[in-house]
């Protein structure tokens, strides 16, 4: 009897095929980028248990992913300031589609999909005028350009999908940069960082600015809960003997900011990795690479912390949250532990 | 896999030992603070100088120009406490400057006839492109601006222009003087905690000297091959552009060499670059464009990424600063 993998790949080749979905890719829970041993670059399927379902390679180093909500489609970005992105059916680990920017457009590295999966949203830099813009692809026009719009700020970096399936939210980091000076910041005396909340046609539903003494706090990571609290990561672009936090929630309907103060540039040198935000709602999250921690607040008092070199991908399982590392360990606050040949970059993302 | 376990072995292993045999009062003493005088004495001449004449020609300004610009590079990778403060450094260095933000700012000052200029705070309050050294540069050696119309109100914005970097250069020196030299020297406070965390603040700004050294000062006029960029060398208006390499590479070797006590291959590979800068004889990067002559500051440029690839991979470990694949990449 066939496997259901050749099977499939019978029927692809029939072209009468369903459309491969992620329970042909191995059931997945998460993805990550990360580089081999040899120095080549990978995006990766990882299960529950820490497992690797799948390993495909990518051109160049990756940064963030995103994957479709129904078929087994993951966009693995380019980091900053790369300008691709590339579709890759996980079952078949064929690239489906490339995403080349726009000429005077480079990609942030995150991206997300609409609700439905019809569309796929890109923070990018539209450099010569210094501004963020989103770009909007179509997904079932083989990943097609199909608009762009003002992402509300400089700099715009990771970009979700709210919970009422019809906005999206956008850390605009404030910093400008410019492809000819690399990743050479810009305009750290003037930055501003705002979260902007964005309608599919780019209308502008929500800002949240804060005060005076963030100026120099770049908004950068995103976890949005199902009761539509956003969990922002931040990091300090200013003078590292400052201290403040650097974790905050928001909500847009009530306006309420609350900071998680432990989050803080002192604890964890100036810098979060990644944000993630339990299933239920009530925990949240963050890493710090350069202080090599994970901590873990119940709302926004620190719960507990867990010191993990070079941690930097952080996303929720059912019940736990999973932690990946530049040394190559995927490892839960409740024991799971493995480690892997594979140096994980920035962020784990779950399916 | 192997070297990465093996680089976060070493991190364990090596932490605590090397930090604490650091001496940062000496290097606070022996290099911050005499960096900081002399570029406080170097600005407060160039002040003075523009004062006293500030014509374009003016052989003492260009002269107190070019030694109060020297005395900066010497202190540039000293980014932290008094140089972020009210974002002075960037008030005396704008550079890069890939929108050409510099020009248009001076130009609209110009244009205007700004009052600014008139009074020291108003002067501080314009945008930080028209400010500093990159800004002097395009007033006394680019023609369109040195050869302005208006003579008066050139002059005028030159001694605005050379006041306020003495202000800022003396305001980075008091900060130091009085108080963050005292924090850093004698960790133990809400500034520095430990030992180890002066010392890292200090390793930081040395890599990172070295990696704007690297990737700024020679690779955005290096540009790519198909497509070099000479006109993008810093300060090749005045001509200064390899000079800034040179001063940099000596002072983040003199940093280096306190830091990373007895690793003669730092030190080593330090000398090699210097030697080839010295020998350069490209003073604006001009061979960029020349097959031949880039291949030469491509060398160069070899020979600063090993000493940076040194300090990453040895030396950082043993000071408990985790060269991380994320913690490294910033995003």
């Amino acid at each position: 009897m066939p496997s259901r993998r050749s099977f499939i790949a019978g029927m692809l080749a029939a072209g009468i095929a369903p459309k491969p979905t992620w329970a042909d890719a191995g059931n997945p829970a998460f993805l990550s980028a990360g580089m081999k041993p040899d120095g080549s670059y990978v995006l990766c399927g990882l299960s529950a248990d820490a497992q690797i379902t799948f390993e495909r390679p990518l051109p160049a180093r990756g940064h963030a992913a995103a994957a479709h909500p129904n078929l087994a489609d993951a966009v693995a970005f380019a980091r900053r300031p790369g300008t691709y992105a590339i579709v890759l059916d996980c079952v078949t680990g064929q690239q489906k589609a490339r995403l080349t920017a726009p000429h005077d457009r480079h990609f942030f590295g995150h991206g997300t999909f609409s609700a439905d999966g019809d569309l796929l949203f890109t923070t990018e830099n539209d450099f010569e005028a210094a501004r963020g813009v989103v770009g909007i692809w179509d997904a079932r026009h083989n990943y097609a350009r199909i608009g762009e719009f003002s992402s509300g700020g400089i700099g715009p970096h990771d970009i979700k999908l709210m919970p009422d399936g019809t906005s999206l939210v956008v850390a605009n980091g404030g910093i400008e940069t410019h492809p000819e000076t690399g990743r050479t910041k810009l305009n750290i005396p003037t930055m501003q960082s705002n979260l902007s909340y964005l309608s599919f046609d780019g209308k502008r539903l929500g800002q949240m600015q804060l005060d005076r003494a963030h100026q120099k706090n770049s908004i950068r990571h995103l976890a949005v809960s199902a009761q539509g609290d956003v969990a922002f990561a931040m990091q300090w672009q200013g003078d590292l003997t400052a201290d403040l936090p650097l974790l905050g929630t928001h909500h847009l309907k009530t306006e309420k900011i609350a900071f998680a103060e432990q989050a803080s540039i002192r604890n964890m040198n100036g810098y979060l990795g990644s944000v993630a935000v339990s299933r239920n709602g009530n925990h949240i999250a963050t890493t710090s690479p350069r202080a090599g921690i994970l901590q873990n607040f119940k709302g926004t008092e620190l719960f507990d912390q867990t010191v993990i070199t070079d941690a930097c991908g952080v996303a929720s399982s059912k019940t736990d949250f999973i932690v990946t590392s530049g040394t190559g360990v995927v490892q839960s606050r409740s024991g799971l532990s493995v480690l892997h040949d594979v140096a994980w970059d920035n962020h784990l993302i779950a399916i | 896999m192997n070297r990465i376990l093996l680089l976060s072995t070493l991190i364990f292993a090596a932490a605590p030992v090397f930090a604490q045999d650091i001496d940062i009062k000496a290097i606070v003493d022996g290099h911050v603070l005499p960096r900081y005088q002399s570029l406080a004495v170097e600005a407060a001449d160039l002040a003075q100088s523009a004062t006293t004449d500030c014509r374009p020609d003016s052989d003492t300004l260009i002269a107190a120009y070019h030694d109060a610009f020297d005395a900066w590079i010497g202190a540039s990778h000293l980014r932290f406490g008094p140089s972020e403060q009210d974002d002075r450094a960037f008030a005396l260095a704008f550079w890069p400057d890939p929108r050409g933000s510099t020009p248009k700012a001076l130009s609209a000052l110009l244009q205007d006839q700004d009052a600014a200029v008139a009074s020291s705070r108003e002067f501080a309050t314009v945008s930080v492109a028209a400010r500093g050294f990159y800004a002097l540069e395009f007033l006394l050696f680019d023609p369109q601006f040195s050869n302005t119309a208006n003579a008066d109100y050139h002059c005028a914005l030159v001694q605005a222009v050379a006041t306020d970097i003495s202000l800022n250069a003396s305001a980075i020196l008091g900060d130091w003087e009085t108080g963050y030299g005292a924090l850093m020297s004698k960790p133990g406070n809400d500034t520095y905690r430990t030992q180890t965390e002066a010392a890292q603040q200090l390793f930081t700004s040395l890599a990172t000297g070295l990696e704007f050294t690297s990737q700024t000062r020679l690779g955005r006029p290096m540009g790519t091959f198909d497509r070099p960029r000479p006109n993008r060398a810093e300060a090749r208006r005045s001509a200064r552009s390899l000079r800034h390499v040179q001063l940099s590479l000596r002072a983040t070797q003199e940093l280096a060499a306190l830091i990373s006590i007895g690793h003669v291959g730092v030190d080593k590979a330090f000398e090699a670059a210097i030697q080839r800068a010295d020998t350069l004889d490209d003073p604006v990067f001009a061979g960029v464009t020349a097959p031949q002559r880039r291949l030469r500051i491509e060398a160069l440029q070899q020979n600063i990424d090993l000493i940076r690839n040194m300090l990453a991979q040895e030396v950082g470990p043993a000071l408990g600063i985790a060269a991380g694949f994320n913690s490294l990449d910033g995003d």
